[in-house]
């Protein structure tokens, strides 16, 4: 075949993949692994592996699916994997804010520049938790109450997403908090139910079950309007109840995290538009409905220039609170 | 009592055909992932998770803790036959187990182990189902410096004591500590002593170090002292199994003291594995053959069996009333609840009656299946024992490889766990204790957290850890049961002064 | 043959290094005890300094002919010495030999030389029973627990 012919295919093959994108060009021709950068149980995993089981329900790819777990280091070790894997298409990457967010605060050994982002697929709430028996009834009480300068707030990991909403807070609320770190949203929920801790800024699903065991109770959430209305939490109150933190007079208006999607750096177009497009398609059956509501998180899809903005606005934002608090790498 | 009638219509959900069929098939399930290292409980469980989608919350778990029971039994297996723990809290029981059944009495030693870890598991059901309200309250009471206070009581009760030279014990310790320090630090959020080792972010897993420190350490020092030459001359002897569960009752004040202490470690966050070291270290204190332990004791291998599953079991309790995990298969189990639509917390005791306490008789009969099981299986186990050492030790090395790189999927794991194979060799021969490296892997980074946000809390002052009575106590019998054995020394020298020097060597011998 | 004093020496020597490796790496994270908590780098550097001290002291002691040491004054005979390297050096060859064969392969070759080649076990029966190695592996890591084992580069280019 001479050299013309071959430029002619590879046109026509461009015209009908650009045609048809729903028929990627690309299909995967072995084994998919879902890198899970969360342990067994966490957030990460849980979406690695509810999405694994979409697709293997509705037959979504002919290839089978194995999650692996690499937690170590709040998640860099997967991260670090996938830099690792550049190339290779079979490996997705799930994780969180903290694939632009580590590099920003600490030496580890990637940056999310390394990555092929596929998809931002949903997003996580904040609110702000106190102890069920504590006097404050809303985040102004709280603030009034905090100027003592002695309230202690936990959080999941340090200089993460917890920590960054905690130093908001001092700002728009000119207090000074102690940080307490610890290893989960679920053993910071327990500190706060002992009464360790004054408060934390738990996500909805990490403190459903303190709430509704009468333990804690959330001020206000960090949104600019009410989360959806949904079934009853406690006797009285479900999601909706709770008032926006802006309500409230503590003046922060938005701050989620979401959860990402990415696959290895130098993979090919075709290859990264077949993860995109399936995604969409999980995202549209209702196993993901019910496990959007069940985990209590914002359905949401950014994939493409959007995503790329949300990133770029995310790190801009951080990178002022980093250096407000001198925590930038050198 | 209504906790009794609870029970009762629990046990009503649990024995029906159905469900006795899904504990069979969930503890042989578990039997393989334990006794095969790498593998492991929460990997099983992850698997079997997405089978359980269709089926009734109750079903679900009860199929899932039965994988765990068969794990947790199994995960003895290799400890005792081959110096290989799957499970960090199986490591004390290779203490005594593995030198049984190097003696030819491994049928006694498995059979030993498993019937101890079934009253242990048996006590924690109790505990569980009589006082599982005031065990909540009790774990509520514990913030970062009575997280410390409990780690620092599990290294005071096995630390300080021992044949090894007091200097090489420390350097253990001391380098058990550094690994555990590698990876990222919880509480500053940045990277420690990766080296230059960028993959090293993710830390030192504990199995990759046991297995090279145990598992190949052991099997250079066997090789080089001809070990095959004495193989193992095993009789499948099912008479032995009956005979070695009915001497335990003889050992009933070990198992109560093992079974106290594993539930006390269950509930509070020390966890199974501190829980299985604090109780062998005390049990060779207390113990009238306690220097004989290392040589293959029962008591050596009751203890930490008992405390493991007394611990194992009523860590289950924390996660259903308090939602959190007090193993990495409780997570997993965890994240199941939650897609079953329960959601694990204070009020699942209230909303979900028939999913608790069907759970909780599921644990009464699934430990039982699980005990007959594993004790059928004991005269299988014991005959590999007879698999001549030439054979046995490549499948050991293979073994290893693949279980350094399941943990997390790393040929960089397989290349640190042989290095780990050498340090364990060089250690073993020059009675550096390797107890005491491995007790600070597992629980050295968590002592230094706990320790470290303690330092957040009171704004760097000690004063912390005497601020209640809880934590005073907690540190008071530590410094007691480190200082016990130098009062007892120092009497003891003002009586009869000078050691001689035989009596050194012959105490290296039971180093372990 | 190797002489108890050497082996003492070198794993003090071991040992004090990794001890000096922890304490100059610790320094990058930054030591310190204020209100502000505790630094990173201060536990490491302490245990660093741990190390490093009792290495010394093992060291010495190892230099010193002191009595205890002098009762087993030989570590490792050459006997010995060879069996360790006929059990290590084939572990060593095969762990080296998994990123390009895969662990299935590397597996199989490995178990059939320590079988056949020392003679422990005739050709046949060691070929079936690497054949069994490896197979098991598969099934049960692969097939029923899904845990993927290396395939190695050589199967990579033939599209595995």
């Amino acid at each position: 075949m001479g050299r013309t012919s071959t430029f002619l295919l590879s046109a026509a093959a461009v015209v009908v993949a650009g045609t048809m994108p729903a028929l990627a060009a690309w299909q995967p021709q072995k084994p998919i692994e879902f890198v899970a950068t969360a342990g067994p149980g966490g957030g990460t995993d849980n979406i690695a592996r509810a999405v694994q089981n979409i697709i293997t329900k509705y037959k979504l790819t002919d290839q089978p699916i194995v999650v692996v777990n690499k937690a170590g280091g709040s998640g860099a070790e997967g991260y670090v994997y996938g830099k690792a894997s550049a190339g290779d298409p079979y490996k997705v990457i799930f994780g969180t804010s903290n694939a632009w967010q580590q590099p920003l605060v600490s030496k580890v050994a990637f940056n999310y520049t390394d990555l092929t982002p596929i998809a931002a697929l949903a997003q996580d709430e904040f609110l702000l938790w106190v102890k069920q028996d504590s006097p404050y009834k809303t985040a102004g009480d709280y603030l009034k109450a905090a100027a003592s300068g002695e309230f202690k707030m936990g959080g999941a990991q340090s200089k993460d997403t917890d920590e960054v909403l905690t130093r908001m807070i001092e700002k728009a609320g000119h207090i000074k908090l102690t940080y307490i770190p610890f290893k989960s949203g679920a053993e910071t929920a327990v500190q706060l139910a002992g009464g360790h801790l004054d408060s934390h800024v738990n996500n909805p699903s990490e403190s459903l079950g303190q709430w509704r065991g009468g333990t804690q109770r959330p001020l206000c959430v960090f949104s600019p309007k009410r989360l959806p209305q949904g079934a009853k939490v406690t006797a009285t109150e479900g999601w909706s109840d709770v008032p926006t933190c802006v309500e409230q007079g503590l003046d922060i208006a938005q701050y989620e995290q979401p959860r990402t999607v990415w696959l290895p750096g130098k993979v090919t177009p075709d290859q990264a538009a077949f993860y995109v497009d399936l995604m969409k398609k999980v995202q549209a059956t209702p196993e993901w409905k019910d496990y959007i509501e069940k985990s209590s998180q914002i359905d949401t899809f950014l994939t493409g220039a959007e995503f790329d903005k949300f990133i770029k606005e995310d790190l801009e934002h951080l990178k002022q609170v980093a250096s407000e608090q001198g925590w930038l790498v050198k | 009592m209504d906790n009794f009638q609870e029970l009762l219509h629990g046990f009503t959900i649990a024995i029906t055909v159905p469900h006795l069929a899904l504990m069979v098939v969930g503890v042989l399930l578990g039997i393989l992932v334990g006794v095969l290292p790498g593998l492991g409980a929460p990997n099983g469980v992850s698997l079997l998770l997405p089978l359980t989608f269709g089926m009734q919350p109750v079903s679900a778990i009860i199929l899932l803790s039965s994988m765990y029971w068969g794990a947790l039994f199994g995960g003895s297996v290799t400890s005792i036959l081959f110096n290989i723990p799957g499970e960090p809290s199986s490591v004390a029981t290779t203490f005594d187990g593995y030198p049984m059944a190097r003696d030819g009495r491994p049928t006694t030693a498995l059979a030993t182990a498993f019937g101890s870890a079934a009253f242990g598991a048996l006590i924690g059901v109790i505990l569980i189902t009589f006082l599982a309200s005031w065990v909540a309250q009790v774990a509520l009471a514990f913030g970062p410096a009575e997280y410390f206070a409990v780690y620092f009581l599990a290294f005071a009760s096995f630390v300080g004591m021992g044949g090894a030279a007091p200097i090489k014990t420390v350097v253990a310790l001391a380098i058990g500590f550094a690994i555990a320090a590698i990876g990222i630090d919880t509480v500053s959020g940045s990277v420690r002593l990766t080296m230059g080792v960028d993959e090293l972010v993710k830390g030192v897993n504990f199995v990759v170090a046991v297995m090279g420190l145990f598992g190949i350490g052991e099997l250079l020092v066997a090789v080089e002292e001809e070990f095959h030459a004495r193989a193992v001359s095993s009789k499948i002897d099912w008479r032995e199994v009956f005979r070695a569960v009915g001497r335990l009752p003889r050992h009933s004040v070990a198992l109560l003291r093992s079974a106290a202490i594993g539930c006390w470690m269950g509930i509070t966050p020390g966890g199974p594995t501190a829980a299985s070291f604090m109780s062998y270290g005390i049990a060779r204190r207390f113990s009238r053959r306690g220097r004989y332990f290392g040589t293959g004791e029962v008591e050596g291998i009751i203890s930490p069996e008992t405390a493991d599953h007394a611990a194992g079991t009523s860590a289950l309790l924390p996660m259903l009333s308090l939602g959190i995990p007090g193993s990495a298969t409780a997570a997993v189990m965890m994240g199941g609840l939650m897609i079953w639509g329960l959601n694990p917390g204070p009020m699942l005791f209230v909303d979900q009656k028939d999913f608790v306490w069907g759970l909780i008789a599921s644990m009464y009969v699934g430990n039982i299946v699980a005990v007959v099981l594993v004790l059928l299986t004991v005269p299988v186990f014991a005959a590999l024992m007879r698999i001549p050492f030439v054979i046995i030790a490549p499948l050991i090395v293979i073994i290893c490889v693949v279980g350094a790189y399941s943990v997390s999927n790393s040929y960089l794991d397989v290349v640190m766990m042989l290095g780990f194979g050498i340090v364990g060799y060089l250690f073993k021969k020059l009675f550096y204790p390797l107890a005491p490296l491995v007790l600070a892997i597992v629980i050295g980074d968590k002592a230094e957290d706990a320790f470290r946000q303690s330092m957040l809390m009171s704004k760097g002052s000690l004063g912390i850890f005497f601020a209640n009575k809880l934590v005073t106590c907690l540190i008071v019998a530590g410094i007691a049961l480190v200082l016990l054995p130098l009062v007892l020394q120092l009497a003891r020298l003002g009586r009869k002064p000078a050691s001689p020097t035989s009596e050194t060597t012959a105490q290296e011998k039971v180093i372990i | 043959m190797i002489s108890r004093r050497a082996l003492e020496l070198a794993t003090a020597v071991l040992t004090g290094s990794f001890g000096v490796a922890v304490v100059v790496s610790s320094l990058d994270n930054g030591i310190g005890w204020s209100s502000a908590g505790v630094d990173s780098g201060t536990f490491p550097f302490l245990t660093g300094i741990i190390i490093v001290l009792g290495s010394l002291y093992n060291l010495v002691r190892g230099i010193l002919p002191v009595a205890t040491l002098a009762n087993i004054p030989v570590a490792v005979t050459p006997t010995e010495m060879r069996r360790l390297a006929g059990l290590f050096v084939p572990a060593v060859i095969f762990v080296a030999a998994i990123p390009l064969l895969g662990m299935y392969l590397a597996a199989a070759l490995y178990i059939f030389a320590v079988l056949a080649i020392p003679m422990h076990q005739s050709v046949l029966r060691s070929l079936a029973t690497a054949a069994a190695t490896a197979l098991a592996l598969y099934f049960v890591f692969e097939r029923m627990f899904q845990v993927s084992l290396p395939h190695g580069a050589l199967a990579a280019a033939f599209g595995f």
